[in-house]
């Protein structure tokens, strides 16, 4: 493998309104990991896609050996050695992983056919340098997130990238993929490649990387050394001001129940049982935290409780009564509100302004319409106030919903939810995706509500997450509730041990 | 700046476009070029009518419906190179262009517009009446009473199709002989009622009992459209089955699919032709055709574009018979002497010896 | 810039690609020019073609009237399009529910006998109701069992187009003396008036009063989607059916409201021309309008304002192309080929954006298309 440096100097990228990137410089070498944190909306995106030839520099260079060069397109970055693992995969899902691999670059036999064999054979030989542990015949969507990203990484390193960048690879992955990808990632390395880690995770950050660039509003504000810096120290080079990483609570007060699930079993449209006999209830006053790894159930058990699902068997009850047969809106005037998991799919219509996102779940109610007529000026009132309220960084309210960051976009979901009159507020990964400082944020305000005397339901695949916010935690577990436990008599060890369907020895014994 | 950018660009283009639409063609250029043309056009061939503009409006089958727009264009196509005319043609795409067709060409000065088809009937009346000073013709439909400057057009061709029905029943080996209709409309039936009446009075007039299938007089069968070949060729089949070894359909291009069934019958099938000598118009299949009901739509509409050129006027409506010739047989593979003996009955039509 | 601005531009700009890319066509097609080797004379033609376009779409009271004539169908079809793509629907069924709309409405129209300031609203009615009744049917489908409404709707047009053939040669319908498909007259009670009646009786001003049914259905079309929680229901679901599903919005049956919303404007659509223009229904009485409103739609962007200008704005080429042609021979055809090349540039921006050398403006088309997504 030829040794490489990859230079970006002094890059600039302008949109209208906007500087996007503010003479960038950074470089990477094969042979080392560099890490690029920053918030959502820092300028990460654009920066990759300028070092990948979708977009073109208004200003500066790259450079590949100190030799200044120039992307028009993809092809040209990836025949001068860069490439790409996009969050978004880009696989055909009813095709083979030796299929997907060589799509666009297929090794051909005689008379141009395809050469599947060579294909399997390529992959087979890839997936065993680095360990990948690919089945080439396997088929796409039968895999799993984390083989599939193995998959993008597989069809990189065959168009013999020497600088691999991977876009935010871990928000898809469960915490044991994540330490399986960074012993792949451990692997190119030591295989002689240099890899571009674009996080906004400081602790994955510190742990893979060999140095760390802090971007923010476009600029590069700073470079550590994982050896000599902290948590702490890079949350602020990204902030701008000093974050804080724990959440500051208070001991729960809890008194009579809010929200109580008995038994309640969901099955999907393909008759499996995805949800199974779940029984618990939410206190007044207190957070619950259903941890679990990502797909045993937790999608739909909130979905159930919100409404969108129809519950197989069980009852649920807000309050003592029974809403199980409720429709969604009866949920929401008897007190429930719900902070949905994929804001963009569920949680906002993005196309709409920011203010109609804001009335979303309660243009119906008097102080908004009348009979059919919509009391635009009432929502807007009220919008400016949220706006405020809520710290929703917009200077208009009537811009669209997706011209927000995902955090504001998730603030607008929070203060929608949050400012209605509410009992139960059922919360799911309510922090995915969303920078540090709107992690803080949303935190504070679920802290807030839980001391206001709500019942608060937090479901998350963040383990740190639950173990700071949770006065208790449920492990959910191929549809059933197998731990219901004290955060702070137990450890993140036994609880990762739940959530892989084993018991703590302390618990067996 | 940025902003402007897209919109200079955008003037920039009309400017440009503007610029070459001007510069390369002003109105005063072209209009030299097209009198030179005429100049030349004179000096060599002075022809009547130099000078009059000759319009036609089509319904909504456009000028190219293998039916009677186009053999009514071809009547307009004979006045331009015969009579020197200048000819246009606007076609309509609904019925809601019917009146502003006309009003279009009524606003150039037409001093004659062709209108095809009784849908145009009442739209053709308004404009006549609105612009006593033009000549207006309509094909296949009379005015009662006669308006001054709108003739009607119209064929007798029950004529003709007595004619064919005597001669189809006097062809047939299986003694059964078969018609059929686009759409159940007068100027269809009218073809179907002569041909049946042919077939009665050879029977009469033989003492025979060759049947017909498709018409009774009063009812029969219909493809309902005037476009599909496939219908075409399933009447055909199945007046076949039950059968007819003669068929007769009237029914615009749909006959067509009915050619197709008798090239594929090997002879077994054969059919009479409608409107023009399809045994010419259609060559793929002229085998097929034993003789054809001519209509000519196109004599009659260049007759009324040359009574316009001359001065003469459209006073009165035009009915097309076998007297005037403006319907007619035209025999492909009849025996000479069957040919002769339909040609008298012909004779008789016309000298009116013969009643229908 | 301001978003509407800048897609108004941006329509503008396709417009003017195209009415290059067709004058190129004219040149080219202009054989006897081009075998002269008269370049000039051809160009010539081009500027002579234009000329008449504009003369016979805008250049005289008539010429507007025209415009007008063919703009009014083509408007409240458009809503209709447009209504359904705000819900996330793609309505391809506008011919259809023309068709139920033009039957209710002339049916009204020629059995009841009531004075004009009755009649006229009374049979508007009946249009807009047979339309959206006829609508809501592939709403109730999509939402029962999920068929998508794009086949749907088109099954919907066939099925229309027969049974309006039939219906009219029964002798409820069947006009005197007429073995053909064609309608009896209805009564000139519930004739909508001539929107240039007060000019006198010019019989060559055909435009009539349903472009101002036009203009209002536009303007309730408007305040459905700004004022009203049912407009606002509509765009969320159109939008994002999920998202709506989870504020608590009842999608199913949103799916046949908008849907019969959809419907009554063609209905309305098919009542006007029959109740202003002809004066009986035939069979052909929707044309390919159910279709070419699809394009109004599309260029207009699904809004208000936006389908009401390109209703004018194909009211107005199918005007001036009449002109064009009796001016210049160039067919009116070209009319489709224009209106093709306006659709093509305006569903390609990145092709008018690089011919127009703009960069790095984003214009969204995302919902328009929606509908596709199911």
């Amino acid at each position: 493998m030829h040794e490489m440096k990859f230079e970006l100097r002094g890059i600039t990228k302008r949109f209208p309104g906007v500087v996007a990137n503010d003479n960038v410089n950074l470089s990477v070498e094969t042979g080392e990991v560099l890490a690029l944190i920053g918030e959502n909306g820092a300028g990460k995106s654009t920066l990759m896609n300028v070092l990948y030839g979708l977009y073109r520099a208004d200003e500066g260079e790259l450079l590949i050996d100190g030799q200044a060069t120039q992307f028009s397109s993809p092809a040209d970055a990836i025949a001068a050695g860069i490439g790409m693992v996009h969050q978004h995969f880009m696989l055909v899902p009813v095709m083979t992983v030796a299929e997907n691999v060589v799509l666009g670059v297929e090794p051909t036999g005689r008379f141009g056919s395809l050469d599947i064999d060579e294909a399997r054979r390529m992959v087979r030989e890839v997936s065993d340098r680095y360990h990948l542990e690919l089945d080439p015949d396997a088929i796409i969507e039968d895999l799993s997130v984390g083989v599939r990203q193995r998959v993008e990484i597989v069809k990189v390193l065959m168009r013999d990238a020497k600088i691999v960048v991977f876009d935010e690879p871990t928000a898809v992955l469960t915490p044991s993929e994540i330490l399986e990808f960074f012993g792949i990632v451990r692997s190119l390395v030591e295989a002689g490649r240099g890899v571009i880690f674009i996080t906004h995770k400081l602790k994955e950050a510190l742990e893979i990387a060999d140095r760390i660039n802090v971007l923010r509003r476009g600029k590069v504000v700073g470079e550590a050394l994982p050896k000599n810096t902290s948590e702490a120290a890079i949350a602020e080079m990204m902030v701008g001001r000093p974050v804080l990483l724990v959440v500051d609570k208070a001991p729960a007060t809890p008194r009579e129940a809010m929200l109580t699930l008995a038994g309640v079993s969901v099955v999907d449209p393909d008759g499996r049982t995805v949800v199974d006999g779940a029984s618990f209830e939410v206190r007044v006053g207190e957070i619950v935290c259903v941890a679990g790894v990502q797909g045993n159930g937790q999608t739909e058990l909130v979905e159930a409780i919100a409404g969108l699902r129809r519950v197989a068997s069980g009852s649920i009850s807000l309050g003592g009564k029974n809403i199980t047969g409720d429709s969604p809106r009866e949920r929401h005037a008897a007190g429930m509100a719900h902070i949905p998991e994929d804001r963009q799919r569920q949680g906002l219509v993005t196309e709409l302004s920011i203010t109609e996102n804001l009335v979303l779940t309660r243009y119906h109610d008097a102080e908004f319409s009348q009979g059919i007529r919509m009391k635009w000026d009432a929502a807007a009132a009220k919008s400016q106030e949220l706006v405020a309220a809520y710290d929703i960084r917009t200077t208009d309210p009537s811009q669209l919903a997706s011209t927000l960051s995902g955090g504001n976009q998730q603030k607008v979901i929070v203060a929608r939810e949050l400012s209605r009159n509410i009992r139960v507020v059922v919360a799911a990964q309510p922090t995915r995706g969303i920078d540090v400082g709107s992690i803080e944020y949303v935190h504070a305000q679920i802290v807030k509500e839980r001391d206001a005397g709500r019942a608060v339901l937090v479901v998350s695949t963040e383990l740190d997450e639950v173990m700071s916010l949770a006065d208790r935690v449920l492990v959910m577990y191929r549809g059933k509730i197998v731990a219901d436990v004290d955060p702070k008599k137990v450890s993140h060890m036994d609880i990762g041990l739940y959530m892989a369907g084993s018991r703590p020895a302390a618990v067996v014994a | 700046m940025r902003k402007h950018k897209g919109l200079k660009s955008a003037a920039l283009a009309i400017a440009a476009f503007a610029l070459i639409a001007s510069a390369c063609g002003s109105d005063d250029a072209t209009e030299e070029v097209a009198e030179e043309e005429e100049v030349t056009e004179e000096t060599t061939a002075p022809l009547p009518g130099a000078g009059t503009l000759a319009c036609m409006v089509t319904d909504t089958g456009g000028v190219d419906d293998k039916g009677f727009n186009q053999i009514s264009y071809a009547g307009m196509l004979q006045a331009e190179s015969e009579l020197g005319v200048t000819i246009d043609l606007l076609e309509s795409a609904s019925d809601a262009d019917y009146a502003p067709n006309l009003q279009s060409f009524a606003d150039k000065g037409c001093n004659i517009t062709v209108t095809v088809g009784f849908l145009l009937g009442d739209a053709t009346k308004a404009a006549a009446e609105a612009n006593a000073g033009l000549s207006y013709a309509i094909v296949d439909y009379a005015y009662d009473p006669a308006i001054a400057n709108a003739r009607g057009l119209v064929f007798a061709t029950d004529q003709p199709s007595f004619m064919a029905g005597y001669l189809s029943a006097a062809m047939s080996k299986t003694g059964i002989v078969g018609t059929y209709g686009g759409i159940n409309i007068p100027p269809v039936t009218i073809f179907m009622e002569g041909f049946r009446k042919g077939v009665e009075y050879y029977n009469t007039q033989k003492g025979a009992t060759v049947k017909l299938l498709g018409w009774d007089g009063k009812d029969g069968t219909f493809a309902g459209n005037f476009d599909s070949l496939d219908d075409g060729k399933n009447i055909a089949k199945s007046q076949a089955d039950e059968g007819a070894d003669i068929i007769f359909p009237v029914a615009g291009p749909v006959g067509l699919g009915s050619a197709q069934y008798a090239l594929e019958s090997g002879g077994k099938v054969r059919i009479i032709g409608v409107d023009v000598d399809m045994s010419v118009s259609n060559p793929d299949a002229a085998a097929v055709y034993i003789a054809s009901v001519l209509k000519k739509i196109d004599a009659a509409v260049f007759a009324a574009i040359k009574d316009v050129v001359e001065g003469s006027g459209v006073t009165d409506n035009y009915v097309g018979t076998l007297a005037n010739g403006g319907v007619g047989v035209a025999f492909t593979a009849v025996p000479d002497a069957l040919k002769a003996e339909v040609e008298a009955i012909g004779a008789g039509i016309a000298d009116g010896s013969i009643k229908i | 810039m301001n978003e509407t601005l800048k897609s108004l531009r941006f329509t503008l700009l396709a417009v003017v690609a195209a009415l290059f890319v067709s004058a190129f066509i004219i040149v080219i097609t202009d054989i006897e020019a081009l075998g002269d080797g008269n370049l000039g004379k051809a160009f010539g033609t081009v500027g002579r073609a234009y000329w008449g376009l504009f003369k016979g779409s805008f250049g005289s009271l008539r010429a507007i009237s025209n415009t007008i004539t063919g703009a009014t169908p083509l408007l409240l079809a458009g809503l209709a399009v447009s209504a359904a793509f705000k819900a996330g629907l793609f309505n391809i069924g506008a011919t259809g529910q023309m068709l139920a709309g033009a039957v209710t409405g002339l049916f009204v129209g020629f059995a009841f006998q009531l004075p004009p300031i009755i009649h006229v609203p009374f049979a508007l009615l009946a249009s807009a109701a047979g339309g959206a009744a006829f609508g809501a049917i592939p709403g109730v489908l999509k939402a029962r069992t999920g068929a998508h409404e794009v086949i749907t709707t088109i099954m919907l047009n066939g099925i229309a187009s027969f049974t309006v053939l039939w219906l009219l040669k029964t002798q409820l319908f069947k006009r005197e003396g007429r073995d053909d498909a064609i309608s009896k007259f209805v009564e000139d009670s519930a004739k909508l008036p001539k929107l240039f009646g007060f000019m006198g009786n010019r019989i060559d001003l055909l435009a009539h009063t349903g472009f101002i049914v036009g203009l209002l259905a536009t303007f309730a079309f408007w305040w459905l989607l700004r004022k009203t929680t049912l407009g606002f229901e509509m765009q969320a679901t159109g939008f994002n059916q999920e998202a709506a599903r989870y504020a608590g919005m009842r999608t199913k049956s949103l799916m046949v409201t908008s849907m019969a919303i959809a419907g009554a404007f063609a209905g309305l659509a098919g009542g006007s021309e029959v109740l202003g223009l002809y004066g009986y229904a035939s069979a052909t009485v929707a044309g390919d309008i159910g279709f070419d409103a699809i394009a109004v739609a599309l260029l207009g962007r699904s809004t208000p304002i936006g389908t009401l200008v390109s209703a004018l704005l194909f009211g107005a080429l199918q005007a001036g192309g009449r002109q064009m042609q009796v001016d210049t021979d160039v067919p009116i055809d070209l009319i489709i080929v224009l209106r093709a090349l306006i659709v093509m540039f305006i569903a390609a921006p990145l092709l008018v954006k690089a011919m127009f050398r703009m960069r790095g403006e984003a214009t969204s088309f995302g919902q328009t298309f929606r509908g596709w997504g199911g």
